[in-house]
């Protein structure tokens, strides 16, 4: 009996280790409402101290679009002990490095350090969310440096237009209708009052996760984090307007001239369910088997084997309220974008009618395996999954879960999800087109 | 109520014990952490196949590196062998095909190389059983054939062919072979010859003679169990047979007696590649490791350092200078610090150097320079630990190289207890200003007049010649006399007659060419169109799609930069006129203010150096007449950049003789143009100035 019972413990040993991917974490709150994640990893000594806050793009005034980006530059501006132009400095120093991106729902600083200055990192964040400084010289000067993002990475750029021209298309009355970026009248007009009641409105511990990976003592950890974040009063709560699309029930055609480019595109775009449901990683799985990189259906079809494409197009923009996917190509030679639109609307019709194959199947389950594992193969990279999956799809262990929803979706599933939500009729087609210029 | 009354007082007692931090100073960094670094599990197969696996089951995924640590191998006039054997291996079986072989790779999201005498392989770990067998299967059965073997090996001497001319190639291969000399390992000169020498009975025979078990390292690293790595490794590898690779005796390189200029002429070069090296005899195991580490991070390691800063940042000489220190348990090692230069500081550039290693080694660094190296070397360090590849080769140092057990543990430790003093001492040992070799790469009619008075410490350093191969050569005469009664006009007029003579150039309106020329396996296709009314079109496109285009009618143009139009300015527009002219010859004649600079050496023959303006010489073969090459200079955002124009094979179309092949250089590009088809006075329509 004994002897039994100690190979079936065995057994089940063996089990979790073929499908071992056990990031190991631990989460509570402060006091002030701070939800801290931690996850100890010894096996380098690297640390990763992050803070993602709850908001992002849609949480703008609609008058007053661009706010939460324009807070990513602003808060590296220094706080009441951390002088202008030191932050990076300090991480320099320390060995170490750090940054910050915003996206329609969240906003999200860290700094990777050797692990002996892990509470330099403790610090500079806490002082980030305790109190940073919002005066009118940091306002001005990141004004400057938001205005050269937005001409350099949309209004100059080959292609810049394409995310805002699809969201404005794709949602009428949420506010993923406009860009992350925002509008430069907007900010411009932007009094320093309006961004010191955007900082206490938002940046606020109760709207916050605080992950710290790494190689930590997790004890040591939590004193230094209640030290640190402890004496950070709460803000109020967030109201949070639920509001909801109707339907698309007839296709959207837009157009869209961008004086930066040569070469025409056709963007198919369908709204698709908010990051955390099950369809969403369908429409995922979808997106990889039909355009993203040099194995996909479309890119083989086109630019390998027809030669009609230049280049074909994936966006799947994962969001909390609702996704977007986008699928599209760039023509290559005398081919035009309806020509391109057809075959593209030719595989999708495929993928709704026909279960794609099984050995398709298999080398797409193999494709996500490999990138949910190289996505958290380095602390940096588990810091920042730990923080979207508490924050954006309310369940942390998704770090250790998600690939199990990946592997249960079938082959049947993928047709149900295409047909539901791949229709012609649910969809904006945008002509992404060179300026005209008058014939001569 | 009692029981809430406690929680309020706890409460309380936590609010007060987060207030003893001081906010207002940046935290100390804690003591340098202490690595944990895995230690491997070994066992050793019959054939001596050492194995080391590091389980690490945070991630369902597993690496595997096998590394064979042979002597360095001396392939003599048979260099190239050990090229050739790595471009074969990898590519399928005795068992397996090259395309099934690559379609099961894929298909398991897995890669898997196999060179010489290393293989690598990734994957999941649920596939890592069949990885390891598709591996060892490559690795030890693998399909030579001759097919194959001509394939690669005609790349490999279109290889050597396209650097025949490259100035960083020549000199790479220069320095490599003074150092350490032509009958060493790491100084032997694969040539078109060498490589000619070998046969595919050689490529078996290198591979029968050195991928063998002796010296091999295979470690397994990620998501796996020792029980089952063993049964399977043993089961892959067992097959591989014992053997022992063959030695060579060679002598170990010296230092030259007294600093020295080691010049290569290269006729072609617009920059000169200046490199100041020593022999060095450092090991990872040396207690001053980390001092010399140190020493030549400060001295050349990257943009905060002193080279950098000097020739780039203070001299605009350069777009960067760095040093390299090499280690190594078999043999003394190259220490060189180098840069790429202007022509005109050439020798200034070589002084700067010997200046900056002096420097090095006679006083000691600053402390600020000291902590942001020691900062960097330990971030990067730190942040290295986190791939599975550095724990691996970490584990494989320390049973290669010999070095203690804790040697990364407390690497850390050992790195801040670097002093000043020390760097001294290590910089002193392993840099030498006193027998210094200056190999001086470049174009000698240009460098040499002004390299020859080159002192150093009150001594003038004396140049000595080689050629492209590091053989010991005369110094070469620029002063091939201009003969009586040549000037300028006396070439353009030559050149016009050579290329068909005025009158019928006279008689062109208007011309169009085609191009082809291949970049990375991509068509680049060049169409031009020009007139006399002042009216030029040129398109470059990229497998179909124009990538950038200039039209310039008369007083008005544009430009088109992938898919970015801009006009053009007054000055890019008169520039562009000057280019435009049909046969810019004609122009230079009836301006006259062309000069004669003397007669240099392009390519093979000699022709007459015409300076036709600030930024462009034009060179015109002596016997022949004909343009064979133009060198244009500009400044791009503050940076000095050549681009040379090469031309050949004339052929006639219309009466009149163009270039069907130009070849053109620009930085580290090259692109050779083969010319299509050329229209004479048709072909070019208004329209296509619009």
């Amino acid at each position: 009996m004994k002897k039994h019972l100690l190979s079936a413990f065995s057994l089940l040993l063996v089990g979790t280790l073929v499908s071992a991917q056990e990031v190991a974490f631990e989460e509570y709150d402060l006091d002030n409402g701070l939800h801290v994640i931690l996850h100890q990893d010894n096996s380098a000594p690297v640390v990763t101290v992050s803070v993602m806050y709850h908001v992002g793009s849609k949480d703008e005034d609609p008058q007053k679009t661009g706010f939460a980006h324009f807070f990513e530059h602003l808060l590296f501006e220094g706080t009441e002990n951390i002088a202008r132009g030191e932050w990076d400095q300090i991480t320099a120093a320390n060995g170490g490095r750090n940054n910050a991106n915003t996206f329609l729902d969240r906003t999200y600083y860290y700094e990777v350090f050797p692990s002996n200055s892990l509470e330099v990192g403790l610090w500079l964040e806490s002082e980030r969310m305790m109190h940073p400084i919002i005066g009118q010289v940091g306002v001005d000067t990141q004004k400057e440096v938001v205005q050269e993002e937005r001409r350099l990475r949309v209004d100059n750029s080959p292609y810049g237009a394409f995310f805002e021209q699809l969201l404005k298309n794709l949602y009428t009355k949420h506010p993923y209708r406009w860009a992350v970026i925002g509008s430069l009248d907007h900010l411009a007009s932007a009094t320093l009052d309006d961004f010191k009641k955007f900082n206490k409105t938002y940046y606020v511990p109760n709207n916050a996760v605080l992950i710290v990976a790494g190689d930590i003592d997790s004890e040591k950890t939590k004193k230094m984090v209640t030290d640190y974040f402890g004496p950070i009063p709460k803000g109020a709560d967030i109201k949070r307007p639920d509001i909801k699309e109707d339907p698309i029930t007839q296709t959207i055609y837009a157009k869209y001239h961008d004086p930066n480019i040569q070469i025409p595109a056709i963007l198919l775009a369908y709204r698709t369910p908010g990051q955390g449901q099950r369809d969403a990683y369908v429409i995922n799985m979808i997106s990889t088997y039909l355009s993203d990189g040099e194995s996909s259906k479309l890119y083989k079809k086109l630019v390998d084997e027809k030669k009609m494409a230049l280049q074909v197009i994936s966006v799947p923009i994962d969001a909390e309220d609702y996704s977007s996917y986008v699928v599209g190509a760039l023509p290559v030679g005398e081919n035009s974008i309806q020509d391109l639109k057809k075959e593209i609307d030719e595989e999708i019709l495929k993928l709704q009618m026909e279960l794609i194959s099984e050995k398709d199947y298999q080398k797409l389950q193999n494709k996500f395996e490999n990138m949910y594992v190289n996505a958290n193969s380095s602390v940096e990279g588990i810091a920042n999954n730990l923080a979207e999956d508490y924050l954006l799809k309310d369940n942390t262990n998704l770090i250790n879960t998600e690939i199990d929803i990946y592997r249960s979706i079938t082959r049947e599933e993928i047709m149900e999800v295409a047909k539901k939500y791949l229709k012609v009729n649910q969809r904006v087609e945008l002509e992404y087109l060179p300026e005209q210029k008058d014939a001569n | 109520m009692k029981k809430y009354f406690v929680l309020t007082v706890l409460s309380l007692l936590m609010t007060a014990s987060y207030a003893q931090i001081d906010r207002s100073k940046q935290p100390k960094p804690g003591p340098a952490p202490e690595i944990n670094l895995k230690e491997p599990a070994r066992f050793e197969l019959s054939n001596g196949l050492k194995v080391l696996v590091v389980e690490n089951h945070k991630l369902p995924r597993v690496r595997i590196q096998l590394t064979i640590d042979n002597p360095p191998i001396l392939q003599g006039d048979k260099a190239g062998v050990s090229d050739l054997t790595s471009s074969m291996l990898g590519k399928g079986s005795k068992n397996i095909p090259k395309d099934d072989f690559y379609e099961e790779v894929d298909f398991l999201g897995a890669n898997i190389y196999v060179g010489d005498q290393s293989a690598f392989a990734s994957c999941l770990s649920k596939y890592f059983p069949r990885i390891l067998e598709l591996l060892a299967d490559a690795a030890l059965n693998p399909n030579f054939t001759q097919e194959e073997f001509e394939k690669e090996k005609d790349k490999i001497l279109t290889g050597i062919k396209s650097e025949e001319k490259d100035v960083s190639a020549i000199a790479t291969r220069v320095q490599t072979a003074l150092a350490y000399g032509k009958n060493h390992p790491y100084g032997e000169i694969t040539t078109e010859e060498t490589v000619n020498n070998v046969t595919l009975a050689d490529v078996e025979q290198f591979y029968r003679s050195y991928f063998v078990p002796a010296n091999a390292y295979l470690v397994v690293i990620g998501d796996v169990e020792f029980d089952n790595v063993k049964e399977l490794v043993t089961k892959y590898f067992t097959p591989w047979s014992k053997a022992v690779p063959p030695s060579f005796t060679y002598s170990d390189p010296t230092d030259v007696q007294y600093n020295q200029i080691n010049f290569v002429d290269v006729p072609n070069a617009v920059q000169s590649e200046v490199a100041v090296e020593n022999i060095t005899n450092l090991k990872m195991k040396d207690p001053d490791y980390l001092d010399a580490l140190l020493a030549n991070r400060i001295l050349g390691g990257g943009s905060q350092a002193r080279l950098f800063k000097n020739l780039r940042e203070d001299k605009g000489y350069t777009y960067g200078s760095y040093s390299g220190l090499r280690d190594n348990k078999y043999s003394p090692m190259r220490f060189s610090a180098y840069a790429q230069v202007r022509n005109a500081v050439t020798d200034s550039s070589v002084v700067q150097i010997l200046e900056e290693i002096n420097k090095m080694t006679t006083e000691p660094v600053s402390a600020e320079e000291l902590a942001n190296a020691k900062a960097k070397y330990a971030g990067s360090f730190v942040m290295a630990l986190e791939s599975p590849e550095t724990v691996a080769n970490y584990a494989l140092n320390i049973e290669t190289e010999g070095l203690s057990k804790d040697f990364y543990k407390t690497y850390l430790e050992r790195l801040q207890s670097v002093t000043a003093e020390d760097v001294q001492k290590a910089a002193k040992k392993y840099f030498s200003t006193t027998n210094a070799r200056v190999v001086v790469t470049g174009k000698g009619s240009d460098v040499l007049e002004n390299l020859e008075k080159v002192s150093f410490n009150g001594k003038t350093v004396p140049v000595l010649f080689y050629d492209k191969y590091a053989n010991k050569t005369e110094k070469p005469n620029y002063n091939a006399e201009v003969p009586e009664g040549i000037d300028a006009n006396t070439v353009l007029e030559k050149y016009i007659e050579a290329i068909g003579g005025k009158s019928k150039l006279d008689g062109v309106e208007s011309y169009s060419m085609v191009a082809e020329a291949e970049m990375q396996g991509m068509k680049l296709e060049l169409e031009m169109k020009k007139t006399t009314k002042d009216q030029f079109m040129q398109d470059v496109k990229v497998m179909g799609n124009s990538m950038s285009k200039q039209v310039l009618d008369g007083d008005s143009g544009y430009m088109v930069v992938q898919g970015q139009r801009k006009d053009l300015s007054a000055e890019e527009i008169e520039k562009i006129k000057e280019e435009s002219s049909a046969f810019p010859e004609l122009n230079y004649l009836a301006a006259g203010n062309v000069s004669l600079e003397g007669i240099e050496p392009v390519g093979d023959s000699k022709a007459y150096k015409l300076k036709i303006s600030d930024g462009k010489t034009a060179y015109y073969d002596v016997e022949t007449g004909l343009k064979v090459q133009e060198i244009n200079t500009q400044e791009v955002q503050g940076q000095q950049m050549t681009s040379t124009l090469g031309y050949g094979d004339y052929q006639e179309v219309s009466g009149i003789k163009f270039p069907f092949k130009i070849t053109q250089n620009m930085g580290p590009q090259t692109f050779e143009f083969m010319v299509k088809e050329i229209k004479v006075n048709e072909g070019v329509d208004a329209s296509d100035f619009k």
